[in-house]
């Protein structure tokens, strides 16, 4: 009566073997897939009491994630959690602890025009962590850890014609470095801030940006990192009444970055556009997240990002959020991310979750696609007696290029694009 | 009905089109939720443990592996957590869910050898209607537990096509059961498909030779009758070489205070080049948890679509996969989600490519309204080595007023190199533009609004039989009742 076998035994049951053997899909388990091996970094494994295939595959609504300035209300990953499943946390552990800077990175301003101030803030002090709310682990600590914030502001009606550059450089090789920045856009203000990060560190960063009334406002943060640099990071804006802002995110260097970009409003009338470009070599994990949380009426947002992969264990990873509130009616929203995959063992994640709570919207859309090339555009190139690989060439680059022109500065959209020229050259293009 | 009217009424939604057709007065809510007279239902064993396991075999008489496979399952259902993601399950209660009820002792030859209540029921429901008529070439009407009634076209079974309940094929086909049962969805899949492995009962069996075409539909209907019942069908199609068929379900439930769970598990292998459509009608009632766990493995040359329409339950949560394992197999889903009040459909899709050039597609389409809340949540996974792979995925949602709520899960991993693959989605609300061109043109305002809802999902409705297909369009024009307002 009592034959009640263990279910940890794979028994072998009479005339039948259940288990392993006779699933008839290749890689499948009795627990059904095995979703651990997909992340060399995370070693669990499903054993133990595993969480069903689907739940590690999906996650639950945006509005309720926890935000928070507090460390204890986030504990460390484990990698299970939804926001952190894609992530390697073996080499994030460093930027994860709730650790001080051993070495900071050095924060130099080019172009202070007039109308342009850069200061100090503490923890308290506002407008610092008015905008900005960590929404994960990484974010918290880098948050707590830094006593004074870098700040820089932008008086009221000043129309700056240069960007101000933030030259930031890792000073150390695996020396944790946290900082926070803050810029502040008066109202009616314009202006362009260029971040470059460079240098090496376990840097973890947070930026938040302070769109007035009426300003416009453009955000660049390129990471050029070298090689063995960790960087994470969460890019916090609200954008005010009318007011404009731009985040353009262009991440080719570092071993792993993950970087959290966030859009809110305060009022009404402001569009916000989020565009992002990432090339990720042999062994690089290149990470990125938006989050635009229509929590108010009549705005609009545009995300588009692409990536390009090649080489061994490159690895991408895309979760674009949209969230549109119950209070939200009338707003227009879409988001879009393409990769291009250029080389065997490369491995591309996109997500673009979609999240409305009204029907009162002017429209909300998202798309995704991932693949080698476009063959309409190479079939239009080489029907023109362009040979194939110089058509390749050309759509490739027209691809990634939409990104580039986003950005708006000559100088760097120059410089960006000699990067990726070496870098497709590595490929082959 | 009148009550429905003095609601609509009271939220100051009355539409005139009730007003002005009282004919369509008798169809303005879930028309199925009448309920039997209910012995069998009244003194069945609430809750799950070992020894309901031991007795639903034992009951079954069935091969020792199997009572061993139950048990594994109840392992494993009892060890995984509920998922904290998707719809809220928070309502479920375990053991106040009746696990086996057994409605009749004997499987009935002929409708007419059936219960008097259990038959009316399915003559309500037009199911041996349908059967007269021929529409269909096979039956299998399951009711609480088990299948009470089942038939299929002589022809057929000439050619070797095998059509019944999965406990009848355990016993007679136990060679299939042997290589299949449990072989696409694992024993711990996850906790519903353990739930089921451990308690399951009835569901269909099918087998097609290779080279038969079964040209007209298999169909099986589902019925809860009792309150807290809860349903665990099991379902296996084995379709050979370069076979076809094409399997519908349709499922319905009485309206109780208390909620019942269906929650079934259904396994298909698609061998060398065939073909098998599954097509699901289901409108449970509203205080029924739907949680089923679908998957086909589709081998070269093979195709596997879904057609998956969710109309009713209180909630669904539901993704039909697809395994594609050979080269050039096919998969496609068309799914179309109705979500009104108090309801939550979070449905999709899974396809994964695990073969060069394979090709999948997903369609989805969901109408919110009512404060209800629809979602697509769907995997694509194109693995290294599924060269020359190629994906499409397009979701439409259709808002059509402030209070309902759509969202758009998907989830893309894409490991090879050469492949194509896009997502795109798309949420809508009913343009006024659109509402005002037809009621210029004499169209009531939720006339107009049903119109421009059957044009949204027309393109999944002309996928479905005909009877469906208007069945479907009914639906919809009893769910757009009252919208406006």
């Amino acid at each position: 009566m009592t034959n009640s076998a263990s279910a940890d035994q794979a028994e072998q049951v009479a005339g039948v073997e259940v288990g392993e053997a006779r699933i008839t899909i290749p890689g499948m388990s009795e627990e059904g897939e095995n979703l651990a091996t997909a992340h060399e970094e995370t070693e669990h494994t499903h054993g133990g009491l595993g969480e069903s295939t689907v739940k590690a595959k999906t996650g639950g609504s945006r509005a309720d994630r926890t935000t928070s300035l507090n460390v204890a209300d986030f504990a460390v990953p484990t990698g299970r959690e939804e926001e952190w499943r894609f992530s390697p946390l073996k080499k994030l552990g460093r930027v994860l602890s709730d650790a001080a800077t051993q070495t900071p990175v050095t924060l130099k301003v080019r172009n202070l025009a007039d109308g342009v101030t850069r200061g100090e803030l503490a923890k308290a002090q506002s407008p610092r962590g008015t905008v900005f709310s960590a929404a994960d682990r990484a974010a918290v600590v880098g948050y707590s850890q830094t006593a004074q914030a870098d700040y820089i502001s932008v008086a009221a009606d000043t129309e700056l014609s240069e960007p101000v550059f933030l030259d930031i450089t890792g000073e150390a090789a695996g020396h944790r470095a946290n900082g926070h920045l803050v810029l502040e856009a008066g109202a009616h203000s314009k202006a362009v801030f260029v971040m470059e990060h460079r240098g090496s560190a376990d840097a973890n960063l947070n930026v938040e940006v302070i769109v007035r009334d009426g300003a416009d406002v453009t955000v660049v943060s390129l990471q050029r990192w070298d090689d063995d640099a960790v960087h994470v990071g969460q890019q916090d804006a609200e954008v005010g009444r009318d007011a404009k802002y731009k985040h353009v995110s262009v991440t080719l260097g570092g071993e792993v970055v993950r970087m959290n970009s966030n859009v809110r409003y305060a009022a009404e009338g402001a569009e916000a556009s989020m565009y992002g470009l990432y090339f990720a070599d042999a062994g690089q994990h290149l990470e990125h997240r938006s989050f635009v949380d229509h929590n108010s009426p009549r705005n609009t947002s545009n995300v588009l990002y692409k990536g390009a992969l090649q080489g061994q264990d490159a690895r991408t990873v895309w979760v674009g959020d949209v969230l549109i509130r119950k209070a939200a009616e009338g707003t227009d929203s879409y988001e879009k991310n393409q990769n291009l995959i250029l080389s065997d063992g490369a491995r591309a994640d996109s997500i673009p979750n979609l999240e409305i709570e009204t029907g009162l919207i002017e429209g909300a859309g998202h798309a995704s696609s991932t693949g080698r090339f476009d063959e309409n555009h190479l079939f239009y190139l080489m029907a023109r007696g362009i040979p194939e690989k110089e058509a390749r060439q050309l759509v490739v680059r027209g691809f990634l290029n939409e990104i580039v022109q986003a950005i708006g500065v000559e100088s760097i959209e120059e410089t960006v694009q000699q990067d990726l020229e070496n870098e497709l050259k590595i490929a082959g293009f | 009905m009148t009550e429905q009217i003095q609601r609509e009424k009271d939220q100051g939604v009355t539409s005139d089109i009730l007003e002005r057709n009282p004919e369509l007065h008798g169809i303005g809510s879930y028309e199925y939720g009448w309920s039997d007279s209910d012995t069998a239902g009244a003194n069945a064993k609430r809750g799950i443990d070992e020894s309901v396991v031991e007795d639903i075999s034992s009951k079954k008489s069935e091969p020792e592996w199997m009572l061993k496979l139950r048990k594994k399952g109840l392992k494993y259902f009892e060890r995984k957590p509920m998922p904290m993601w998707g719809a809220d399950l928070s309502g479920i209660h375990f053991d106040n869910i009746k696990y086996f009820v057994r409605s009749t002792e004997k499987q009935a030859k002929t409708w007419e050898d059936l219960p008097e209540d259990i038959r009316n029921t399915y003559e309500r429901l037009g199911i041996p209607e349908a059967e007269r008529e021929r529409l269909v070439s096979g039956v299998a009407a399951q009711y609480e537990s088990e299948v009470v009634y089942h038939q299929i076209r002589e022809d057929l079974e000439e050619q070797g096509v095998i059509f019944m309940d999965t406990d009848t094929a355990l016993k007679e086909h136990p060679e299939f059961f042997e290589e299949y049962f449990g072989s696409v969805i694992p024993v711990g899949d996850n906790k519903f498909a353990a739930l089921n492995t451990s308690v399951w009962s009835g569901g269909s069996f099918v087998y097609v030779p290779k080279g038969v075409h079964v040209e007209i539909p298999l169909q099986a209907y589902f019925r809860i009758n009792t309150e807290n019942m809860g349903q665990f069908e099991r379902t296996l199609i084995i379709a050979d070489e370069d076979s076809y068929v094409h399997y519908i379900e349709g499922c319905t439930a009485p309206i109780y205070d208390s909620d019942s769970l269906h929650s079934a598990v259904v396994e298909i292998v698609v061998k060398k080049n065939a073909r098998v459509r599954y097509t699901t009608i289901q409108n449970w009632s509203t205080n029924v948890y739907n949680l089923v766990t679908k998957r086909a493995v589709v081998d070269t040359g093979g195709t596997m679509e879904w057609i998956d329409g969710n109309i009713g339950s209180k909630v669904t949560m539901k993704y039909p996969a697809v395994y594609l394992t050979g080269e050039h197999a096919k998969g496609e889903t068309l799914s179309v989600a109705f979500a009104g009040e108090g309801q939550h459909q979070d449905t999709g899709s899974k396809m994964v490519h695990m073969a060069p050039n394979t090709s999948s597609t997903i369609v989805s389409k969901s109408v919110a309204r009512n404060g209800g809340r629809a979602a697509y949540r769907g995997l694509v996974q194109i693995n290294a080595g599924a060269k020359n792979s190629a994906n499409s995925v397009v979701c439409d949602a259709l808002l059509v007023d402030t209070i309902s709520r759509s969202d758009t899960y998907p989830y893309i991993d894409i490991r090879e190199d050469d492949v194509t693959l896009g997502h795109e989605a798309t949420v809508s609300k009913v343009s006024e533009d659109q509402l005002f061109y037809l009621m210029a043109r004499g169209l009531a305002e939720d006339e107009a609004m049903a119109m421009i809802v059957r044009g949204f999902i027309e393109p999944i409705a002309r996928e479905l039989p005909m009877e469906y297909a208007l069945e479907l369009n009914r639906l919809i024009e009893l769910q757009m009742e009252g919208s406006v307002g």
